[in-house]
C-alpha cells in the first residue's frame, strides 16, 4: 500500500465535500443562517463540478487498494454533483417556508453526495461499504427530516430498518466471498472466478446474498416494498435525491463490479438478473396503474425504470456502459424535474401529492404544468424527449447482446407505462374548479422555476440532439 | 486457522444471521426489530473475522470495526426516530405505525 504518490489535487472532490460539510457544521454552531448555508452548499457542489471539468477529465489514477478514478467514475461523479446541486436549489424554497430548523439538511445533503461519490469510484468491498453507509445514514435522517409531519417518521423508520437489513445481507455476502477468495478487491474476485471451473457453494451463497442487498438499495422487485412508502413519506426534494443520486450511485457500482468479474459470462447470474429485471418492469408498471398519489406513481415508475436499466447492464461491454451513462443522465434530469414540480407546488403543511392537486393545473400555472408534462412524456419515452433516446439506446445495447426477451418486455412495458403518465397529464388539462393559488414568495419561486426550466431544456435538447452528449460520454469512457 | 474451524465459524455466523432475520420478520415491536437487525450485522461482522483469520489477514477485523461504527451511527438515528414515533403514537407497535399502503 503506497500513499506517497497520491497528489492531494487528485482526490479533491471528496476532500472538498468533506470540508464543505464541516464548514456547514461550524457555521451552524456560530449562527444559523439558511441563506448562507444554502450558498455554501451550492457553491461547493458547483466548485467540485468545475474542478472535474477543468482538471479531472484527463487524469486517471487509482488509490490502491480502495478507489479507481477513471473516466466512467469522473463522468458519474460530475453527474451526481450536478444532481445534488439541482436538488439543493429546489430544496431552498421548499424548506424556507417550513417551521423546522432547516440548516442541518444541507450537511446531510453534502454527506450523502460524498457517499454516492465514493460508491461510484470504489473497487474494493471496504470502500463500497463505507460509501454506501455514508449515503444511507444521511438518507435516514433526510427522509424523516420534517419531524412534525405524521408520515415522515414512518417513512424514516421503514427505510432505516429495511436499509439496515439489506446492508446486513450485503455484508454477509461479502464475508462469504472474502472467505472463499481471500481478497476483497473486485479484480481479485474476477481473477478467482476465472481460475475455477466449478464455483463453491459459499461463492453462490455470497453472490445471492449480495444480490438481495443490492436489489434492496435499487428498489428492484422482489425487494421493492420500501420504495413507494419512502417516496411518499419523504419531503419532495429528498425523494428526488433518493430517486436519482442514491439509486444511480448503486447502479454504477453494480456496472463496475460486473465489469471486473465478467458477470455477463455466467448464465446463472444473467438469468437471475433477467428475472429480476422482467419482474421489476411488470410489477412497477402494473402497480403504478392503481395509484392515485403522484409520488407513489413515480415510485412505481422508478421501479420499472430500474428494470429497463438492467437491460443495458446485462448487455455489458462498452455499448452497455455508454447506454447506462446516457440513461442515467436523462433519468436524473427527468426525476429531479418531476419531483421538483411536486416540491414547487407543495405548501407548508403537506406535499402536493394527490392527483386532485393537479386538476386544472394547466389553467392555473401553465409554466409548471408544461414542465411537468415534458418530464412525464420523457419518462414515458415519447420521441423528441431525452427519455426516448435513452430507451432507444437501451434497446440498441440489448440487441447487440441478443437479449430479445428483455427487449420485448421493455417495449410492452413502455406501452403500459404510457397509460398512467398520460393520466396525470389529462388531469392537468381538466378544466379548473378549485382556484387556490400557491403562496410562494416570488423571489424563491424564481430559483425553482429557473432550475426546472434548465432541467427541461437540457432534457429536450438531449432528445433532439443526443450526439453531443454521446460524444462526451465516449470521450470519458475511453 | 484450519479449513474445518473456518467452516464451523461461518456456520455459527450463518445461524446468528438467520436468528436475526427471523427476529426482524416476526417481531412487531420496533425496538426489537432494531435489535434483530443489529444481531444480523454482528453476524456479518463475525463472518468477516472468521474469514480474516482463515487467510491470516487483518482485513476481516478492519471490516468488523467499520461494521461496529456503522451500526452505532445507525442505532443513534434509529433510536431518535423511535423516540419520535413513541411521542406521536404512544406505542411502538410496528403495525400501528404502518399507515401507508397500496
Amino acid at each position: 500500500m503506497e500513499f506517497s504518490n497520491i497528489n492531494i489535487i487528485d482526490v479533491l472532490p471528496g476532500m472538498f465535500l468533506v470540508t464543505a460539510s464541516l464548514l456547514a457544521v461550524l457555521s451552524i454552531a456560530i449562527k444559523r443562517n439558511h441563506k448562507l448555508i444554502f450558498g455554501l452548499t451550492s457553491g461547493s457542489l458547483l466548485a467540485v463540478f468545475v474542478y472535474l471539468l477543468v482538471y479531472a477529465s484527463d487524469h486517471q489514477f487509482t488509490v490502491e487498494p480502495l478507489f479507481v478514478i477513471d473516466g466512467f467514475g469522473t463522468f458519474v461523479t460530475g453527474l451526481i454533483v450536478m444532481s445534488s446541486l439541482a436538488v439543493s436549489l429546489l430544496s431552498y424554497a421548499y424548506f424556507e417556508q417550513r417551521e423546522e430548523r432547516k440548516e442541518e439538511y444541507y450537511i446531510l445533503l453534502l454527506l450523502a453526495t460524498l457517499g454516492s461519490d465514493m460508491l461510484v469510484i470504489s473497487k474494493h468491498f471496504v470502500s463500497l461499504f463505507l460509501g454506501l453507509e455514508i449515503l444511507s445514514i444521511s438518507l435516514y435522517a433526510m427522509v424523516a427530516y420534517l419531524r412534525k409531519r405524521p408520515r415522515s417518521d414512518e417513512a424514516g423508520i421503514k427505510y432505516l430498518i429495511l436499509a439496515a437489513l439489506s446492508s446486513a445481507f450485503l455484508l454477509f455476502g461479502m464475508a462469504l466471498i472474502y472467505a472463499t477468495v481471500g481478497s476483497m478487491e473486485f479484480k481479485d474476485i474476477g481473477n478467482y472466478l476465472g481460475s475455477v471451473s466449478n464455483l463453491p457453494i459459499t461463492m453462490f451463497a455470497g453472490f445471492g446474498l449480495m444480490t438481495v442487498g443490492i436489489g434492496f438499495k435499487l428498489g428492484l422487485v422482489p425487494f421493492h416494498m420500501w420504495t413507494p412508502d419512502v417516496y411518499e413519506g419523504a419531503p419532495a426534494p429528498v425523494t428526488a435525491f433518493i430517486a436519482s443520486v442514491s439509486k444511480g450511485g448503486m447502479v454504477v457500482l453494480l456496472v463496475r463490479f460486473f465489469g471486473e468479474i465478467n458477470g455477463q459470462n455466467y448464465p446463472v447470474i444473467v438469468l437471475s438478473f433477467s428475472i429480476i429485471a422482467i419482474a421489476s418492469m411488470f410489477t412497477g408498471n402494473f402497480l403504478a396503474l392503481r395509484q392515485s398519489n403522484v409520488k407513489r406513481i413515480l415510485a412505481y415508475s422508478s421501479i420499472a425504470h430500474l428494470g429497463y436499466l438492467m437491460v443495458a447492464f446485462l448487455a455489458g461491454g462498452s455499448l452497455g456502459t455508454e447506454a447506462v451513462c446516457f440513461y442515467l443522465v436523462i433519468y436524473f434530469l427527468t426525476n429531479i424535474g418531476a419531483f421538483g414540480v411536486i416540491a414547487i407546488l407543495s405548501d407548508h403543511e403537506r406535499d402536493a401529492e394527490n392527483l386532485d392537486d393537479y386538476r386544472g393545473l394547466f389553467w392555473r400555472h401553465p409554466k409548471i404544468a408544461t414542465v411537468f408534462t415534458a418530464m412525464l412524456l420523457s419518462l414515458a419515452g415519447i420521441p423528441l424527449t431525452g427519455g426516448f433516446i435513452g430507451k432507444y439506446y437501451l434497446i440498441t445495447s440489448g440487441i447487440g447482446a441478443d437479449l430479445l426477451l428483455l427487449i420485448g418486455t421493455l417495449v410492452v412495458n413502455s406501452v403500459i407505462g404510457l397509460y398512467y403518465y398520460i393520466k396525470i397529464i389529462a388531469v392537468m388539462f381538466d378544466k379548473a374548479e378549485g382556484s387556490e393559488t400557491i403562496a410562494l414568495r416570488p423571489r424563491l419561486y424564481i430559483i425553482n422555476l429557473v432550475t426546472l426550466f434548465v432541467l427541461t431544456a437540457l432534457m429536450i435538447w438531449y432528445g433532439i440532439y443526443p450526439q453531443g452528449l454521446i460524444d462526451r460520454i465516449r470521450d470519458f469512457l475511453q | 486457522m484450519s479449513e474445518l474451524q473456518a467452516t464451523s465459524g461461518l456456520l455459527l455466523a450463518g445461524t446468528l444471521f438467520m436468528l436475526g432475520l427471523i427476529g426482524v420478520l416476526i417481531r412487531r415491536n420496533i425496538i426489537f426489530m432494531l435489535v434483530s437487525v443489529e444481531i444480523m450485522l454482528n453476524a456479518a461482522g463475525l463472518a468477516f473475522i472468521v474469514a480474516g483469520s482463515k487467510w491470516a489477514q487483518p482485513d476481516g477485523q478492519v471490516m468488523f470495526i467499520f461494521i461496529l461504527t456503522m451500526a452505532a451511527a445507525e442505532v443513534s438515528v434509529g433510536l431518535a426516530l423511535i423516540l419520535q414515533i413513541h411521542h406521536q403514537l404512544k406505542t411502538l407497535d410496528s403495525d400501528a405505525a404502518n399507515t401507508m399502503k397500496g
